[in-house]
């Protein structure tokens, strides 16, 4: 296929990719939907479609930060946001660390891998962010 | 938006499939244009300025309403 050099036509491509790609994630939620009525949660966690649905949710979430950061008005520096952020995230991190370590049929160690992997997840989106932000700043 | 780039097209004989070759996008999108249908973005409209020797201004420039 020639490559498009037409601007219209690239533009009306990306506005059809989009169409297609809303359709695609309507199958899919109607198939994850389908299998939760008939099959049950476990189903649908277990289904590969249930991880194409949040890595590509993910990746979309991650696009749309770029078209977030530009609207947004800034407070405070991206440093200042991104300390507050991590101490916030840590705190949370460490109280769900001690909650799961108290709980029935876990024991510290267990609770120390949920709140580890809770902060490093949650704090990847900010550190995007921080990155966004100062890129934004130049 | 409206614009007089018919007019300079037609002033070095061009046709809009000529045009649209020299600026590397479909006669289409030149028709487009010369209606009005369509915003060329400013890359565009200096590739269309360069082909049709006129200035941004002498194609483009309109008086605030």
């Amino acid at each position: 296929m020639k490559k498009i050099t037409d601007e219209r036509l690239i533009l009306k491509n990306l506005k059809s990719i989009r169409g297609a790609y809303t359709i695609q994630t309507l199958g899919i939620l109607g198939i994850l939907g389908y299998d939760w009525i008939t099959r049950g949660s476990e189903a649908v966690f277990e289904s590969p479609l249930w991880f194409i649905f949040i890595v590509s949710t993910t990746a979309g979430l991650f696009f749309s930060m770029d078209i977030s950061v530009s609207h947004e008005t800034p407070k405070r520096t991206p440093k200042k946001s991104l300390g507050i952020s991590t101490i916030i995230i840590a705190l949370i991190s460490i109280a769900v660390g001690i909650f799961v370590s108290f709980s029935s049929k876990s024991d510290s160690i267990n609770g120390l891998i949920v709140g580890g992997v809770l902060f490093i997840v949650v704090l990847i989106p900010y550190i995007y962010l921080y990155y966004l932000r100062t890129k934004q700043q130049d | 938006m409206d614009n007089r780039v018919k007019i300079a097209r037609v002033q070095v004989n061009l046709t809009q499939q000529q045009l649209a070759e020299k600026v590397n996008v479909t006669r289409q999108t030149i028709s487009l244009i010369e209606k009005g249908k369509y915003n060329p973005s400013l890359n565009l409209c200096l590739k269309i300025c360069y082909a049709v020797n006129k200035t941004l201004d002498e194609l483009f420039w309109k008086e605030r309403d």
